[in-house]
């Protein structure tokens, strides 16, 4: 592998600069689609048995999950048990360098009684979110996945109000924090899917049509046939025949369903009722076909116009509403549910640490009333120790913030960049391959240095670190 | 004026406004890495703690940059 890089192949770069050319031509890059809180993905991809439905950004924490795993299982099996030296070389050997590091740089910093503890949290939040954020620079990540038709927030002329903005199967509601949270109300039907359910329907309503009229000629043939017994007697045969005759013609007949009968309306009522409830909740359900297919027109003067919230599905309106990409696994840290709880753990691991190292005494570094009457400066101790408390919730959202903000920073960067310069966007994989790796040291150390200050009593420490 | 012409312009104000916290975080970090290159002049053998607690400061510094960029972003990409 080395002697192949070793400088005379140069070429390969070339050839893998001019594939990224050909292939900007062909495949142009599409205006990336933006979205804050992690996607569901469509129906059927649910956990099993339930109704609960999966994030993308989830997906790609179990996928973290089991690398950790596989990587420590890898460690485990790597590391000799005897204490014997490690033949040099191999990934083992880097990540031990790497961990005998951030020990020493970890030991400068909390070195004292509870070490292990701090080291311990301070190493799997380091793996974990490194992990997360480098996924952002694999390949397929961010950008494979399904494609549904959006709609848009739009201007309802008849109600003259704006509409809650529906995408295909996704509901968004506004939470906490003026976050939404996509909610997956309604399933995903691909537009094949819809016609085919339209198709089905319709013929079950002819075979109703159908099986309704074949039985009404059959009773009409049978009333016939008994008011002719009843006029002319059992034994006339020439009636008879003549009957026969008239019923085998009404067999031959081929009969067309009716359009108009009752049957076929019942039947049909019942899809379009259907149809009706999922418009009803904010559900898409037109059968506009992708840029690929037939029938799209994608003329960018059509675009100016606005497309109505629930365009009739046979208009040319539903042909113009746009496809996004719902990719199958988004980097987990662009999330803010997996950066808070990351977080909160932090948080109460910090709280948890102090009642170990300090008992209950802790709890005087929020609720210091011991110096109130003593000294005249005593109620500035009970306001400083009201702050920390504030200031150990500000903690939550100032670590959840800071990573999400800097890694959902991040992937709007690689989309744009790789949108305006497909052809050489790397620059920014390697940014983005730093600020991933700092903002994981950043959220692990600083969860070191609050522990750290957490078991130091309050009454001794005289130099506290910018909190932030 | 188009209502929906109303609201793009609003956020795109806002999101432009908030952003402006970002010059802080600009401002925090030139002054953490010229105290850390001085430093680093002046005693060339430290500079592998000098630079470690430079990014760490810098790290800090330009979290209140990104607490402004997530203001901007959320008032883009989720306000409706």
């Amino acid at each position: 592998m080395n002697s192949f890089w070793n400088g005379k192949r140069r070429y390969v770069a070339l050839l893998l600069f001019l594939a990224g050319v050909f292939v900007a031509l062909v495949v142009p890059p599409v205006i990336p689609f933006i979205q804050l809180a992690g996607e569901n993905l469509p129906a059927g991809y649910d956990i099993p048995f339930t109704d609960i439905r999966i994030t993308n950004t989830l997906v790609a924490a179990v996928i973290v999950w089991v690398l950790l795993l596989l990587f420590i299982v890898y460690i485990a099996r790597r590391r000799p048990s005897d204490g014997s030296e490690v033949p040099p070389g191999g990934f083992y050997n880097m990540f031990e360098a790497l961990y005998e590091g951030l020990m020493g740089f970890i030991g400068g910093i909390a070195g004292g009684a509870h070490f292990r503890l701090i080291f311990n949290m301070f190493m799997t939040i380091f793996l974990i979110v490194l992990l997360s954020n480098w996924m952002s620079l694999i390949p397929g990540v961010d950008t494979v996945g399904f494609i549904h038709p959006h709609v848009k927030e739009k201007f309802d002329a008849d109600t003259g109000e704006y509409k809650v903005i529906t995408t295909d199967g996704f509901e968004i509601y506004q939470g906490f924090l003026g976050i939404s949270y996509v909610n997956g109300q309604c399933d995903w039907i691909s537009p094949a899917d819809e016609a085919a359910a339209d198709a089905a329907a319709l013929a079950a309503a002819d075979a109703a049509a159908l099986a309704a009229q074949q039985e009404q000629l059959e009773d009409a043939a049978y009333a016939r046939y008994q008011a002719a017994h009843v006029a002319h007697g059992d034994d006339d045969h020439a009636d008879e025949t003549s009957d026969d005759h008239g019923e085998d013609s009404h067999g031959e007949e081929v009969v067309e369903p009716s359009t108009t009968s009752a049957a076929y309306d019942e039947v049909l009522a019942a899809r379009v009722a259907e149809k009706q409830a999922r418009a009803d909740r904010g559900c898409y359900t037109g059968v506009a076909p992708a840029p690929w297919q037939d029938g799209y027109s994608g003329d960018k003067d059509a675009k100016k116009e606005p497309i109505p919230l629930h365009p009739d599905p046979s208009s040319e309106d539903a042909k113009r509403v746009p496809w996004v990409v719902l990719p199958l696994v988004r980097v987990a840290s662009t999330d803010l549910n997996m950066t808070l709880t990351i977080a909160i753990i932090s948080v109460v691991m910090t709280q948890y640490i102090g009642f170990k190292a300090l008992g209950i005494g802790y709890l005087t570094k929020f609720f210091n009333f011991g110096t109130l009457f003593k000294s005249p400066l005593g109620g500035i101790d009970v306001a400083v120790g009201l702050l920390e408390l504030i200031g150990d919730f500000a903690k939550i959202l100032s670590f959840s913030f800071r990573l999400l903000g800097a890694m959902f920073a991040g992937a709007i960067l690689l989309f744009v960049m790789s949108f305006l310069v497909p052809i050489l966007p790397w620059p920014f994989f390697i940014l983005e391959f730093f600020v991933g790796a700092i903002q994981a040291l950043v959220f692990a150390l600083l969860t070191a240095i609050f522990m750290n200050l957490a078991t130091i009593s309050h009454h001794h420490d005289d130099d506290h670190a910018d909190e932030h | 004026m188009d209502p929906q012409a109303t609201i793009v312009l609003g956020k795109a104000i806002g999101a432009g406004l908030a952003m402006i916290g970002a010059a802080g975080g600009g401002i925090g970090i030139g002054i953490s890495v010229g105290g850390a290159v001085m430093a680093m002049g002046r005693n060339p053998d430290h500079t592998a703690t000098i630079q470690t607690n430079m990014i760490l400061g810098v790290a800090f510094a330009e979290a209140v940059a990104i607490y402004a960029l997530v203001v901007s972003l959320i008032i883009l990409f989720v306000l409706s």
